[in-house]
């Protein structure tokens, strides 16, 4: 099963309605779809800090939301990451491709996506790595269980071997 | 004694509170961190009201985000500077524009929160920005034109952005809302999702 279909069910078993995103060639098989559900509605960002809001502002009213984008653009959310959402407890699930690791061919990306997981361990955002041959569907799951039970950001890194694993 | 003259330029004071009578009792306000908030909570201190602490940028997305969850109308009242921060947003908003979504941008050019430092609001035309992105949008600078301008974008079918010009305030004349980041979440949560 490709690991797009995997996120699809884990995000709607979880009962997330609202899709804040940015493109990458990574993501535009999963955007593509996400975009064709009835039950999920998404909105194209201009810059992925806004999906910090949004996200948050949707859950005050009873959504459940989750931002896709590439770790360059969630290195652009730190600081509406830590001044809102770590000090409120406002949740969303991220679902990054990350960058800067195994395969990168661009230094532009290495700097600040490398190390995306002390990043956000850093400032108290819990994040999962996932790499090739998991099961996707069961982490995203239990990461976006946990993201809304517990009321915080949950961020799932999606690594390149899995990435390239369904090419 | 004469009456005062209603085309000066108003104070954020007096186009909070026509904003507060004028929004349903149903009505979500999401207010920029700093002297917004301080200045709604001193105006009226409401349950669907949010302020708020942090996320300088992040007070219109905020509010989309509301909008997009409720059928309830949504007030934005954003800060020049956070607006400028952010002026992307607008696209984003506009491509969505949901009917029940106002933005008014309180502009007094000016970083008041943090002491008074010019904005590059001054030269910068938050109406135009909004008209390209494709937003319907008024620009303002008295009591009068605040209260014609927010109560039809109350009333319209798509998200509406007010520019209001106002004076410079005093951020020590409005107290600082005393509520931790939780309870905020919690009171406004609540009163919103029912059966939580």
């Amino acid at each position: 099963m490709e690991w797009e279909y995997s996120v699809i069910e884990a995000l709607q078993r979880t009962d997330i309605d609202l899709v804040a995103y940015l493109p990458d060639s990574a993501l535009s098989d999963l955007i593509d779809r996400v975009e064709e559900l009835d039950g999920i509605d998404t909105v194209l960002l201009s810059r992925e800090e806004e999906a910090v809001g949004i996200l948050s502002g949707a859950w005050l009213t009873g959504r459940r939301g989750a931002l896709i984008c590439q770790s360059s653009g969630l290195a652009n959310t730190f600081n509406a990451l830590g001044s809102l959402s770590k000090p409120t407890r406002l949740p969303f699930l991220g679902i990054v491709t990350h960058r800067g690791d195994l395969g990168d061919h661009n230094l532009a990306h290495t700097a600040a996506e490398y190390p995306m997981p002390e990043l956000l361990n850093t400032i108290g955002i819990r994040n999962h790595c996932l790499h090739d041959g998991v099961d996707v569907e069961q982490r995203v799951t239990m990461a976006a269980k946990t993201a809304f039970s517990q009321e915080e950001p949950y961020v799932m890194l999606l690594e390149p071997t899995l990435l390239e694993g369904d090419e | 004694m004469s009456s005062p003259d209603e085309s000066r330029i108003p104070t954020q004071y007096e186009c909070t509170e026509q904003l507060v009578q004028t929004t349903p009792a149903d009505g979500l306000i999401v207010s920029n961190l700093g002297v917004s908030s301080w200045i709604l909570s001193k105006v009226e201190d409401r349950d669907r009201n949010y302020y708020m602490k942090g996320a300088m940028g992040s007070t219109t997305p905020m509010g989309l985000g509301m909008a997009l969850g409720t059928n309830a109308p949504v007030t934005v009242i954003d800060g020049d500077g956070s607006m400028l921060m952010s002026l992307g947003a607008l696209a984003t908003v506009a491509r969505e524009s949901p009917e029940n979504l106002t933005i008014v941008v309180m502009d007094n050019s000016e970083f008041k929160t943090t002491g008074g430092q010019p904005t590059l609001a001054a030269d910068a035309s938050f109406h135009d920005v909004a008209r390209s992105c494709g937003l319907r949008s008024h620009s303002v600078s008295s009591r009068d034109e605040f209260e014609t301008a927010y109560e039809s974008a109350i009333d319209s079918t798509e998200t509406v952005l007010i520019s209001c010009a106002v004076t410079s305030s005093v951020p020590e004349e409005y107290p600082r809302p005393d509520y931790s980041h939780s309870y905020l979440k919690h009171r406004f949560r609540s009163a919103i999702v029912e059966g939580e």
